[in-house]
């Protein structure tokens, strides 16, 4: 402790460096945790529409109402007809006027379906392609590419964050291993003495290890305050942007067993760099 | 521990120098030796050898029968809390108090605290340094210095005690103070191997005296005195010496 509270500025640049490594990755992975937390929440929620088409009859439309009400995902089937699609357009397009010139209604008729429960991909495949046979219908739209991006997006996020985990751990380690070296060559002197007089190599050991562990465990200490210091920040256009949604913002991840790991794997990061630098400086350290 | 023999010990460096040739030497338990010889004749190296800090081209260097240049890394901090090592430049911490350089060598035993400072001072009280436990070496004269060297060296009561040209920087006063010193801790028993070039000094005592040249033992003096060996010592004067 003696080193670290005499170096103080050194040493709080080592854990600021740690931590910025740290943080990288950890922010990635509560990134990609509440991703999967939201695409999680929205998969039973997209809704499957249908769109006619302008000479689709009313049974077209009751056959395929019937047919999506007897569908087991379904829960509810909203029907809206191409006059009140009309009068809804007009009402918040403000083209009033101009449509009314229109001599025909060029909005079909469409229904909304609501689903039960959780749908999976899979399962929305299927529904669709039964929908697609039915008599009128011109298209069927739902969220699903939605889902896709965000799941598709979630994996790019996590494999990135495990790249830039091993990318920014290696470093970690060898800034650790780096100024432990350091904290090593300054104390020459004193461990030659402590060899000579018959310390034993886990005794000579065993304080550059602490040192690393330090650093480490100061390293994550700097990465859980630059996360929170980023989930504060971010989270006010993040909620703004979950409302647009209808998502309430709920942050996962960030919880007390995200903080002991993230400050368990900076001391071992930090302790890993300190057996390298020991390894490499103290295995062959002469006495005289 | 105490018996040292050299078997044919040579000591060959990667640049083809031959700093011990073919060396084969006993030194029985409670001696006093002398080294002597010219700088590079070889006197640190047969030291160095004898601290397990280096290893022999060939042959064996043996204390008490047990070749330690075959020992293992795990074997050797053991066997070195049984040596007293006393250097020229005294190696001793400049950031650290003159009791915390000589309790040293008793902490990493893993000794109590308090018998640590017992010991401690008695070995500072041996060398007449007990009033400056607390000043730092840079505090104290060159002399000091080396008697605080020779506190650490003999403060675990070692079986052998090593010193390399102890009194290089001491003047003729200091000097024969410091080898009464060796002396005193050789009449209790320790065995004592000193390397110095101070001829006059070493003949004066009388001791055996090795004498090298270019790597090989040229002379072998028999000691012409015989150690009186300390009776009823009082164990806190002779806290270096061996128990």
């Amino acid at each position: 402790m003696h080193f670290v509270s005499s170096r103080l500025g050194t040493s709080f640049l080592v854990w600021l460096v740690v931590g910025i490594a740290l943080a990288l990755p950890a922010g990635l992975w509560i990134l990609q945790v509440n991703m999967d937390e939201m695409s999680a929440g929205w998969e039973g929620r997209p809704g499957l529409s249908i769109y006619f088409a302008t000479d689709a009859s009313p049974e077209d439309v009751e056959l395929a109402v019937a047919a999506l009400e007897g569908e087991s995902l379904v829960d509810a089937v909203e029907v809206t007809t191409a006059e009140a699609a009309l009068d809804e357009f007009k009402a918040y397009s403000g083209l009033g006027d101009a449509l009314n010139l229109l001599e025909d209604n060029p909005l079909p008729t469409s229904l909304t379906a609501r689903f039960t429960g959780n749908v999976s991909t899979e399962d929305l495949d299927a529904l669709i392609q039964r929908a697609e046979t039915l008599g009128g219908i011109a298209e069927v739209i739902v969220e699903k590419t939605w889902l896709e991006r965000l799941h598709d997006l979630s994996l790019v996020v996590s494999r990135l964050g495990t790249v830039l985990a091993v990318l920014f751990g290696v470093g970690a380690v060898l800034v650790t291993a780096s100024s432990v070296r350091l904290a090593i060559e300054g104390r020459l002197d004193e461990l030659r003495v402590l060899k000579m007089v018959g310390a034993t190599q886990g005794q000579i050991r065993r304080p550059f290890l602490y040192f690393g562990a330090i650093y480490g465990f100061g390293g994550g200490v700097i990465a859980a305050m630059l996360i929170a210091v980023t989930l504060v920040v971010i989270e006010p256009p993040l909620k703004s942007l979950l409302g647009s949604y209808s998502q309430e913002l709920n942050l996962a991840g960030f919880d007390p067993i995200f903080l002991v790991a993230i400050l368990g794997i900076g001391s071992l990061l930090g302790v890993v760099g300190a057996m390298i630098a020991v390894r490499q400086r103290l295995n062959h350290l002469e006495i005289v | 521990m105490g018996h040292i023999e050299f078997q044919h010990v040579t000591r060959r460096f990667e640049n083809g120098h031959e700093a011990l040739s073919d060396v084969s030497v006993a030194f029985d338990e409670g001696t006093m030796t002398f080294l002597t010889g010219h700088s590079g004749a070889g006197k640190s190296t047969f030291l160095k050898l004898l601290l397990a800090a280096d290893i022999p081209t060939r042959g064996r260097v043996l204390v008490n029968g047990v070749n330690i240049s075959a020992m293992t890394p795990s074997r050797l901090p053991r066997y070195r809390q049984h040596l007293g090592v006393v250097f020229q430049d005294h190696h001793l911490l400049a950031q650290r108090t003159v009791f915390d350089n000589v309790a040293m060598p008793l902490r990493v035993t893993g000794m109590r605290e308090r018998e640590v400072a017992r010991r401690a001072r008695a070995s500072l009280s041996q060398v007449e340094l007990l009033d400056k436990e607390n000043l730092f070496p840079r505090h104290l004269s060159t002399g000091e210095q080396q008697r605080v060297g020779i506190a650490r060296a003999v403060v675990t009561r070692p079986k052998i005690l090593l010193a390399d040209e102890p009194t290089g920087n001491l003047d003729p006063d200091l000097s024969i103070n410091i080898m009464d010193l060796f002396a005193r801790f050789n009449q209790i028993g320790t065995t004592v191997i000193v390397a110095s070039h101070d001829v006059h000094l070493i003949e004066s005592m009388g001791l055996r005296i090795l004498h090298l040249e270019l790597g090989r033992v040229v002379e072998d003096i028999p000691a012409t005195v015989t150690p009186q060996p300390i009776a009823q010592a009082p164990e806190d004067q002779l806290a270096g010496a061996s128990s």
